[in-house]
């Protein structure tokens, strides 16, 4: 609350100074973002330094919660009062670029000193680019790996994590020990984007993607997951658990392994009680191809902004900061030439370590302009399979025949 | 001239002037809102023709779209589940409540009042309490079935596909309850002292009583609660999002989530709208029924 007041003072006292000063013409951006809402974030904070930066340019920041921020935009841009810059969640941002919604930067990024695309991870770029154009420049990035309790592995006599999803598999059986309540592994199959999150590397990695879902390899996993869950292995709540909430039971001890991502290391470091590490997701077969979940944010600029060159200008100040967001916020920057400061936490920094090597492999969700219902039927079959409504060939056939559906 | 003025003030004229304030308020906000809906359940709507009132026209496509879609009768199924097991359980437990409190001992109004917290707490705060107390591994309610040696395993409340649309019932007969005791005992303090004595000096016991003259004299207070219920039930929503957000795969969904998950989840705000359009035709046949099982008492 109190950072909002400021805000709005902040906003008011703009505003007086821009009545103070007529002399000069001043250009208004209004940027929308989730940043801000809780804590001090990328968006809010490099907004306002761009405010101050720029004499001629006043910035509008409006903190929107992540649930509302699609919907509020949508709404805007239909009745004409839609900002200037947004950012959204990765997969969100196709519904926008691919109807025209957002301005394309292809020209103004190939003349600009500061963006290079090539500077970028090519899953984060892919997805702001449609119809080989590109509309934004991605915001930070995040991806999944598997975090394991060592304490618990050498219990069992485990010396390295798994390789594949077979030994997953076979680990969370060993690990699993109902006497002092600890499951062998938990992650999230929830009803939701964070069940796709989760489950479309594994369509990915068999060969697949989200226009081919049904294939052999992911059918298997999820009959794996599946027996997982049925015996007891992992807990039936992984159907309703989130990541973070899943995560929170590997750190009170309650699970051997779990899967999630970077954003949970600052908490465990906390938390956790115990020695533990980061693997690559496992692959279906030994050595075969990897994949892994693509999160994080994009920033774009909309079409229907009346000044593209300042709306520019704030796109490259943001980027020009990118090597300051993980020491200030803890998120990854999307792109290669930026090297990660070394924290001085071992755990830490091992951490980082294994996930930046699994950010190469990071494929996006879609893009696609439809992509939550695409996901949608993703996260149905896993579901409808893991809680033995479907066999799991049968789940992932219905969700090939909705998804065709969708794709037309 | 003054003679339309004095109808104005009393007679014919101030009569239309209050039924037509009522009319335009309902036409405002509930009617032109009810008709937007229809229409757009039979148009295409898109983002860019998101504000616009005139789309292009897709006929019954959105309805037949929505019947198709894989997961429309188990929807269909929790929704008739979910509504019957709340009126019931709130209907049944609230009604017992309010013979009870009905009784003259000491406190029994104080009582009573406490159990509206239930009806004034959010549903979402609700919702996110009842989603700890059905919590899996480490719930409330297994951990008190299982002291209690009633369960050995665990009941995943949220995650079992056999239980998901129960747990949300649960929930949803706790809030309610309170609001259907508060109206029957309006109804029971309605009836007549006279009527039970007379008919305890007859000689009738306490289950006689109750269904020759409690039942009977309640009808009305509880077609009312009964239509207001179900109602309230087909609007519920918040719970949904707090406890199983309608998993898993969709064993819990009902058509109001179903709707709010069509529109601004998955921005399908055409298939959003033919669904509530679907569901307002169930609570129209609904209240058809209830009006034409009261009909005869406003004649009486």
């Amino acid at each position: 609350m109190k950072l909002k007041h400021l805000g709005l003072m902040a906003g008011v006292a703009l505003g007086a100074m821009g009545m103070a000063a007529p002399a000069m013409a001043q250009v208004t951006l209004k940027i929308w973002s989730i940043d801000g809402n809780d804590r001090v974030g990328i968006a809010d904070t490099y907004s306002k330094e761009f405010d101050e930066a720029n004499e001629d340019i006043v910035v509008e920041y409006r903190a929107i919660p992540f649930d509302d921020l699609v919907n509020e935009t949508l709404r805007a841009f239909a009745t004409g009062n839609a900002p200037d810059i947004v950012s959204f969640d990765n997969p969100d941002f196709a519904l926008f670029s691919s109807r025209g919604a957002m301005l394309d930067i292809t020209d103004r990024v190939a003349a600009s000193e500061i963006i290079k695309p090539e500077n970028y991870f090519e899953g984060p770029l892919n997805s702001v680019s449609w119809d080989g154009k590109l509309f934004g420049i991605p915001k930070y990035t995040d991806t999944i790996g598997v975090f394991y309790n060592k304490d618990l592995f050498a219990k069992a006599g485990i010396t390295e994590p798994p390789k594949t999803w077979a030994e997953f598999t076979e680990y969370a059986e060993k690990l699993t020990d109902p006497a002092n309540n600890v499951y062998g592994a938990t992650f999230s199959a929830r009803a939701g984007e964070e069940g796709t999150f989760q489950f479309l590397p594994i369509i990915q990695m068999s060969g697949g993607g989200y226009d081919n879902v049904n294939t052999e390899g992911a059918a298997a996993v999820l009959d794996l997951w599946k027996k997982m869950v049925d015996n007891g292995w992992a807990s039936k709540d992984v159907l309703s658990l989130g990541q973070w909430d899943s995560t929170g039971t590997f750190n009170s001890g309650n699970a051997a392994m779990a899967i999630s991502g970077p954003w949970e290391i600052d908490r465990m470091v906390e938390d956790a009680k115990f020695d533990w590490g980061v693997a690559l997701l496992p692959t279906i077969e030994e050595g075969g191809d990897r994949s892994s979940a693509l999160g994080g944010f994009d920033w774009g600029i909309m079409s229907t902004t009346k000044h593209p060159d300042e709306a520019f200008r704030a796109l490259e100040y943001f980027a020009a900061q990118d090597g300051r967001i993980f020491e200030e916020f803890g998120n990854i920057p999307a792109r290669s030439d930026i090297e990660l400061p070394v924290t001085g936490v071992a755990l830490k920094d091992a951490a980082l370590v294994v996930f930046q090597e699994q950010l190469q492999y990071a494929q996006p969700r879609g893009p696609h302009p439809e992509w939550q219902k695409i996901s949608k039927a993703i996260y149905d079959a896993m579901q409808a399979a893991l809680t033995g409504q479907m066999s799991s060939k049968d789940a992932l056939d219905q969700a090939q025949a909705t998804i065709k559906g969708i794709l037309g | 001239m003054s003679r339309f003025f004095n109808s104005m003030r009393d007679g014919v004229g101030f009569d239309l002037i209050l039924v037509g304030a009522a009319l335009l308020f309902l036409l405002v906000l509930a009617g032109l809102p009810l008709v937007y809906n229809v229409l757009m359940s039979f148009q295409q709507v898109d983002m860019f023709t998101l504000g616009s009132l005139f789309r292009p026209w897709a006929g019954f496509d959105n309805y037949v779209a929505v019947v198709q879609q894989p997961e429309f009768w188990l929807v269909t199924k929790n929704t008739l589940i979910f509504v019957f097991a709340s009126m019931a359980g709130q209907f049944v437990l609230g009604f017992a409540l309010a013979v009870f409190f009905a009784q003259n001992f000491p406190g029994a109004a104080t009582i009573r009042g406490l159990f509206l917290v239930s009806w004034v707490m959010p549903g979402l705060v609700v919702g996110a309490i009842w989603s700890w107390i059905l919590a899996g591994d480490f719930g409330v309610l297994n951990t008190i079935l299982k002291a209690l040696g009633l369960i050995d395993g665990t009941i995943f409340w949220k995650s079992d596909p056999a239980y998901s649309i129960w747990a949300v019932v649960i929930a949803n007969i706790w809030l309610g309850l309170a609001f259907n005791m508060l109206l029957l005992s309006v109804g029971l303090a309605a009836i007549p002292r006279d009527l039970y004595e007379a008919a305890e000096l007859d000689g009738a016991n306490a289950f006689q009583r109750f269904w020759t003259i409690t039942l009977p004299m309640m009808r009305s207070t509880i077609g009312a609660v009964l239509s207001l219920g179900l109602i309230g039930t087909l609007q519920q929503f918040d719970l949904f999002p707090a406890i199983t957000e309608g998993g898993p795969a969709n064993t819990s969904t009902v058509a109001g989530y179903w709707s709010w998950q069509m529109s601004f989840q998955l921005y399908d705000f055409a298939k959003g709208a033919t669904i509530s359009v679907m569901m307002f035709l169930l609570v129209l046949f609904a209240s058809i029924i209830y009006v034409r099982s009261t009909r005869h008492e406003v004649r009486g």
